[in-house]
């Protein structure tokens, strides 16, 4: 635990971590002190000004809150009239060469300078004068949007560039009011983290070509969950909704913050996944190709299965613990060889010393928890032999050629249960959809051995079966995600003591107790 | 009235060459300076009552005793030679006519501080100015006075000119550091200030050029030589630089203290004849412009120009007469600094454009008295809410004109023109 101190905001006592500014240390108790420049993730910058604020006997007596450390005694004054003035002085100043443009901007409704306006300033324009005219709509690449005359001069997206990504692509050139955010001639953004400074942005100057335009932000429900993109797992809010006669539809990722896991960030690869969970769906159940019922359609894996000489399930490294417990069982009760063999998901070299994994698949770390195989030999010693393969989820033909893949092909029947249209799904001759995560609940492990849980993050209109459900269906013994929950703690004793109803918003790092625990 | 202390090589032809220079007195401290102990050199500065020359008046030697003891970090020495406030023009008779007077300082200032590298910045306008200096800094390099030795001594060294790139905001100390580093020159907030975490994180002493330039005087001829002119709280010698609408405009050397009106007529031979005196800027285009009446008991010294709400500034000395127009004066001034503004901080960055916008309005004839009352608010809502105080450089001496002289903007508000020709 942080060490505390006491002191005093307006004149009443609150205890509050040392160590940090005025504005994280008072705001962790729920006091808010105004700011746009400061970010925690990038320090404090002190230029906006907005956070000035009063120290009664202090000197200097006023104070930038972000650039003042939390002292024992400290008498901070935010609601004296002459505070209250600063701060309104400060948005009129920020606001007269602003153009007021809410009803066509991206960013109205979790727009700092629209929540600031009503709170701290209020008043009609007293500007009588022509504003200052700059750049708008320009390209800086990677599909961030700059409009120079909605820019605060925060340096936010500045400061990501050269103190996060270390690219500095973007710069503030000239002085005064002709200052401006913008890349260097013939340099725009070029790093994969780049959609950040959207986020970052507290005002609508940089947006997202992807995402303009397409939703107001008061109409999106933000779901939390986790990106599968890989298997950092890194925490995001699933922007999505449901309009009138519509579907529900994702619009977008944002990264959610988690201190051990991602941080404030996520890279704009795992962003654009959102995409994946709208578009080329696995929809209908169907049998050599053409349409079925599901209950058609489950009848004739059943078939299948009970038909089959020797069946391997291949399991996905994006399936959840859950999920790979049902299977293993289900395996298990039909005599099926499981593995999750998976190297295509590997994307060797492609990984960096920041957020970005090797690994494309979310939960690849269960795979040696529940110890199944997912090496090439053992998969080609499984499928000697077979006349049957189940893959869930796992799209086979990243890891192997069309050549391999057309040659086991020839030698057994395939069955995709999966979420997505892919190279597999093609080729299977029964398919049956099940709900990809953004529609299910789990709990995976990341690279760092950290176990993180996602809830369903939407419901869609004519929603499709979670996986565990149809492997039920199926002839598992297994209903539900609880269930194999049960079943899981009972069985892996790393994760006996574990109350999935409580897992710390961080995330449960298994390394510290139980996973090392087992390798003693 | 005129007295040679900082200019006593000045009319001495080829005095910018290290042998005449020599010849009249130059590098003969440093004998004495190295026979002393770090310490007392900063005592006798201290003794001195030398204060900052350029501008705020901090006293030298106190600032010297700011850096941390014991520390394992190099401390540097940054000379502020980015002389840019408008009507100043004090610093470059000593870059040209006697720079080793400087180097000279700079030696003794960085024996004192314990300092091996000195960094003159000067502003990049100063073409000749900082020729003159390279040439005076070769020469003291190739006489031994410079380098790995100094006048023979056990001390090193190095002197290295840093030219500036045109923004008035870098003679703000901690903008000069930022420039020296070869980022944009932007103020950083304080604390830390620079004694403590300078340049390149290290302790830094930085002084202007005139502070570092009177150090031989005081080493040679005693702390109580020096205070022998000037008050008692403003003492020394300062180099006047009066412009503005007077017979003799030019660079003098006063000793401070003195009556401003007297210097003005004796000195700089008064307004041109059948002109009367409308106001005097007192030390550079930011400080509060004063009446003739206000004029009348300020002197020249510190205590005196703070007694009648302005500031003794740069030394530079403007004076109006009745030809000039405050209006035009105001949309003068604050062009300048809404120019030279860094674009950091909110208020200074937007404030200083919308204040210009209004002047230059009123101006046209089109404003208001609403447009001046705006003005005198805006100068409120800006002044000391930024990391440094170029904004109030601009506010305070905006303030001054629109509360002295607010009947001549009324009368542009009430006519939309005016028959005073411009400055």
């Amino acid at each position: 635990m942080a060490e505390k101190v006491k002191l005093f905001v307006n004149g009443q006592e609150v205890e509050v971590e040392s160590g940090k500014n005025l504005i994280d240390a008072i705001g962790a108790v729920g006091i808010e002190i105004p700011h746009l420049c400061y970010h925690p993730a990038l320090g404090a910058d002190g230029n906006c000004r907005m956070c000035l604020v009063g120290i009664e006997d202090g000197r200097p007596p006023l104070v930038p809150a972000c650039k003042t450390k939390a002292v024992e005694g400290m008498k901070v004054q935010l609601d004296t009239d002459k505070i209250k003035k600063i701060q309104h002085d400060i948005m009129e100043l920020e606001l007269i060469n602003h153009p007021i443009d809410c009803p066509i901007c991206d960013q109205a409704g979790e727009c700092k300078l629209q929540d600031y306006y009503m709170g701290y300033d209020g008043q009609k324009s007293r500007m009588t004068v022509p504003p200052v005219v700059k750049s708008k709509n320009m390209d800086f690449g990677c599909g961030v949007v700059h409009d120079q005359e909605r820019c605060v001069l925060c340096a936010r997206c500045v400061r990501f560039t050269r103190l996060i990504t270390k690219t500095g692509e973007l710069g503030i050139v000239n002085r005064t009011d002709d200052a401006r955010v913008n890349i260097f001639p013939g340099r725009p953004l070029a790093n994969r983290y780049a959609l950040n400074v959207v986020d970052l942005c507290p005002v609508g100057a940089m947006t997202s070509q992807d995402f303009r335009f397409k939703q107001r932000a008061w109409f999106l429900t933000k779901s939390k969950s986790i990106c599968h993109g890989c298997s950092k797992g890194c925490n995001i809010y699933v922007d999505h909704n449901r309009e009138k006669y519509k579907d529900d539809i994702i619009y977008r990722f944002r990264p959610r913050l988690n201190q051990v896991v991602n941080g404030y960030f996520m890279c704009d690869q795992g962003r654009m996944t959102y995409k994946l969970e709208n578009e080329n769906r696995l929809q209908t159940a169907q049998l050599s190709g053409i349409d079925a019922g599901l209950n058609e359609t489950i009848e004739a894996t059943r078939r299948a299965l009970s038909q089959s000489v020797k069946t391997v399930i291949l399991i996905s490294p994006n399936c959840s613990l859950e999920q790979m417990h049902t299977l293993q069982k289900f395996a298990a009760s039909c005599n099926g060889c499981v593995s999750g063999y998976s190297d295509g998901y590997m994307k060797t070299g492609d990984g960096d010393d920041f957020l970005i994994q090797d690994d494309k698949s979310a939960n690849r770390a269960a795979f040696a928890l529940l110890g199944i195989d997912s090496s090439k030999s053992g998969f080609m010693d499984s499928v000697k032999g077979a006349d049957l393969l189940v893959s869930f989820q796992n799209d086979l033909s990243r890891s192997l050629s069309a050549a391999e893949i057309e040659k086991l092909h020839g030698e057994m029947k395939f069955v995709a249960v999966g979420s997505y249209v892919d190279g597999f799904t093609e080729k299977a001759s029964i398919t049956l959809p099940v709900a990809s995560y953004s529609e299910d609940t789990g709990t995976i492990i990341n690279s760092d051995t950290i176990l993180q849980r996602y809830e369903v993050a939407v419901i869609k209109n004519n929603p499709i079966l979670d996986l565990i459900h149809v492997v039920n269906l199926l002839g598992g013994e297994i209903k539900d995600c609880k269930e194999a929950w049960a079943d899981l703690a009972a069985h892996i004793v790393p994760l006996s003591n574990i109350d999935l109803e409580h897992i710390p918003s961080e995330g449960l790092a298994l390394t510290d107790n139980e996973v090392s625990n087992v390798a003693a | 009235m005129q007295v040679k202390v900082l200019s006593t090589r000045f009319d001495i032809p080829d005095a910018h060459k290290i042998e005449v220079a020599k010849e009249h007195g130059a590098y003969s401290t440093l004998e004495k300076v190295f026979s002393m102990q770090p310490e007392e050199v900063i005592e006798l500065v201290k003794a001195s009552g030398l204060r900052g020359r350029g501008g705020a008046g901090f006293p030298t030697g106190l600032k010297w005793s700011f850096l941390p003891k014991n520390i394992d970090k190099p401390v540097y020495l940054a000379v502020n030679s980015d002389e840019s406030e408008p009507a100043t023009f004090k610093d470059r008779y000593i870059l040209v006519r006697d720079p080793h007077m400087l180097i000279e300082g700079i030696i003794i200032c960085c024996y004192a501080i314990k300092s091996h590298a000195a960094y003159i910045y000067i502003r990049g306008e100063y073409t000749t100015q900082a020729k003159a200096l390279q040439a005076a800094i070769d020469e003291a390099y190739a006489a031994g006075y410079l380098g790995d030795t100094i006048a023979g001594k056990d001390f090193q060294l190095d002197v290295t000119v840093h030219r500036g790139a045109g923004a008035y905001v870098c003679g703000e100390e901690t903008a000069l550091l930022e420039s020296i580093e070869g980022r944009k020159g932007q103020p950083r907030s304080k604390p830390p200030f620079p004694a403590v975490e300078g340049l390149y994180g290290c302790p830094t002493i930085i002084n202007n050029v005139q502070s570092i330039g009177s150090l031989p005087f005081i080493l040679a001829n005693g702390p109580e030589a020096y205070k022998a002119y000037g008050t008692e709280k403003s003492p020394g010698t300062h180099l006047f630089g009066i412009s503005g609408l007077v017979k003799k405009p030019g660079m003098y050397e006063l000793p401070l203290g003195l009556p401003i009106l007297e210097v003005i007529e004796k000195v700089a031979g008064g307004v041109r004849d059948g002109r009367t005196l409308k106001g005097v800027i007192p030390g550079g285009s930011s400080t509060p412009v004063l009446t003739p009446e206000e004029a009348k008991t300020v002197t020249l010294d510190y205590e005196s120009m703070a007694a009648h709400k302005t500031m003794f500034g740069s030394g530079g000395i403007v004076v109006l007469d009745d030809t000039v127009d405050m209006v035009k004066l105001v949309e003068n001034l604050i062009s300048f600094y809404h120019h030279e503004s860094c674009g950091q901080c909110t208020p200074c960055r937007e404030g200083l454009g919308w204040m210009l916008k209004i002047v230059k309005k009123i101006v046209r004839g089109e404003g208001s008295t609403t447009d001046i009352d705006l003005l005198v608010e805006l100068c409120d809502n800006i002044e000391m809410k930024t990391v440094c105080v170029l904004s109030a450089a601009c506010t305070m001496s905006t303030r001054s004109y629109l509360n002295k002289f607010r009947h001549e903007f009324e009368a542009y508000v009430k006519s939309n023109a005016s028959t005073q020709t411009a400055m």
